[in-house]
């Protein structure tokens, strides 16, 4: 569903809110050189878990879910992607394949950033290079706490339930 | 050079001899040189403590010799091991780049040579040299991958016999011997330790031990297992 206009990222409103968005004109530029935008569906996948990295998808409104699956096909969400989140990072770095599925909960705009093109830009542009870092960093701590409070919590009752403290 | 806890030190990244095959290490000479310059090569004993999880960043770790176990606590004491990092890998990679606390405990297991590099120094570094900021970007990756995993194993799992297959499975590949019939992997660990890392209690590491050796699933020789019956296995990961 690719729209037949490419809208430019130096009319979009949002860009100066947004972490990765907000990049100096050069860069963003270039990245409008890259970038595809689309219009997808409420309910569409933008990539499956296991599947090989293709690229980056930057969200550009609306809402993603995450979720990892076992062999026997039991789901655990992760978490919900918000407005300007940059989804398949991590894969799309390393070359891996990707390890959660992001599935839209909204109709939403929807960048995409080929793998092969990503890491060229980002070799051209230092900050956006040191952005990707942050974000991968900020990605790994959500998922550390995620262990956490799955791994170190025993009890099968409900997990947000603390229990009180006596008065 | 008289070398403390009989680690070959080496002293200068230029001239060392794995860097080929450690990612981070293996950089431009451009990139290493100001590396070397920022770096202090460092040694530790074995059961040393790197950094403490809610510490304030310092700076990074990077591993070229020894193994160190990465965990993480819970207020009441409980103990998770997320990892065992290997040579050539870099620590508390994350919370240097975001000056977050950092968020797991490094103690090593051997005897470590360890080059430390500040992060102020690092931060700057990585700012002068693309290369080696995507060459981090890759490593903090690969650890987002590390701990999606241990997400699906801790929170997708019924039973701890599930968790034992998947780990031992996981451990057969690693050391390339997955394609044998009877492939064998050293247990490096203790039962306490493997414990912590699936998320139970070393009883029931043992007991479970005990019960893939009576099934002739698995047979152990010294610390060497021998897993008799990779289909057997499997359908336990499986359940």
């Amino acid at each position: 569903m690719e729209s037949s206009s490419q809208p430019s990222c130096f009319n979009c409103t949002f860009r100066p809110d947004r972490i990765f968005c907000d990049m100096p004109t050069e860069a963003l530029q270039a990245f409008d050189a890259v970038k595809s935008q689309v219009t997808c569906e409420k309910g569409a996948v933008l990539f499956a878990e296991g599947r090989p990295s293709r690229g980056i998808y930057v969200l550009c409104d609306g809402r993603a879910k995450l979720s990892i699956c076992s062999e026997n096909g039991k789901r655990l969400m992760l978490r919900i992607a918000g407005p300007g989140e940059v989804l398949g990072l991590g894969a799309s770095m390393s070359g891996t394949p990707y390890e959660v599925t992001a599935e839209l909960l909204d109709q939403s705009q929807v960048v995409f950033v080929r793998r092969k093109d990503l890491l060229k830009f980002l070799r051209d542009h230092r900050d956006a290079c040191m952005m990707v870092v942050q974000m991968l960093s900020q990605d790994l701590h959500a998922a550390y706490e995620r262990v956490r409070s799955i791994g170190l919590t025993r009890t099968r009752r409900p997990r947000l339930i603390r229990p009180r403290v006596a008065s | 050079m008289l070398s403390p806890y009989g680690l070959d030190i080496i002293e200068s990244c230029l001239a060392c001899k794995m860097r080929a095959d450690h990612i981070f290490c293996d950089l431009p000479t451009a990139a290493l040189q100001s590396f070397e310059q920022i770096k202090y090569a460092t040694a530790y004993p074995k059961g040393a403590v790197l950094f403490v999880e809610g510490q304030a960043p310092r700076g990074i770790f990077v591993l070229c010799k020894g193994r160190v176990k990465l965990s993480i606590c819970s207020t009441d004491g409980k103990t998770l091991i997320l990892k065992i990092a290997e040579a050539g890998e870099v620590l508390g990679l994350s919370a240097s780049v975001s000056g977050k606390p950092y968020e797991l405990t490094a103690e090593t297991i051997d005897p470590c040579q360890i080059n430390f590099v500040k992060r102020e120094d690092f931060l700057r570094f990585l700012r002068d040299h693309s290369d080696a900021c995507l060459r981090v970007a890759e490593q903090l990756s690969e650890k987002y991958n590390t701990a999606c995993r241990e997400i699906r194993s801790l929170g997708l799992s019924h039973s701890a016999a599930e968790k034992l297959a998947k780990l031992l499975i996981e451990w057969s590949n690693r050391n390339g011997e997955s394609a044998k019939a009877e492939p064998r992997l050293k247990l490096a660990l203790t039962h306490e330790e493997i414990a912590q890392m699936i998320g139970t209690s070393r009883e029931t590491v043992t007991r479970l031990f005990a019960e893939l050796k009576k099934r002739q699933i698995v047979q152990s020789k010294g610390s060497t297992l021998v897993i008799r019956n990779k289909a057997a296995l499997k359908a336990l990961a499986t359940v």
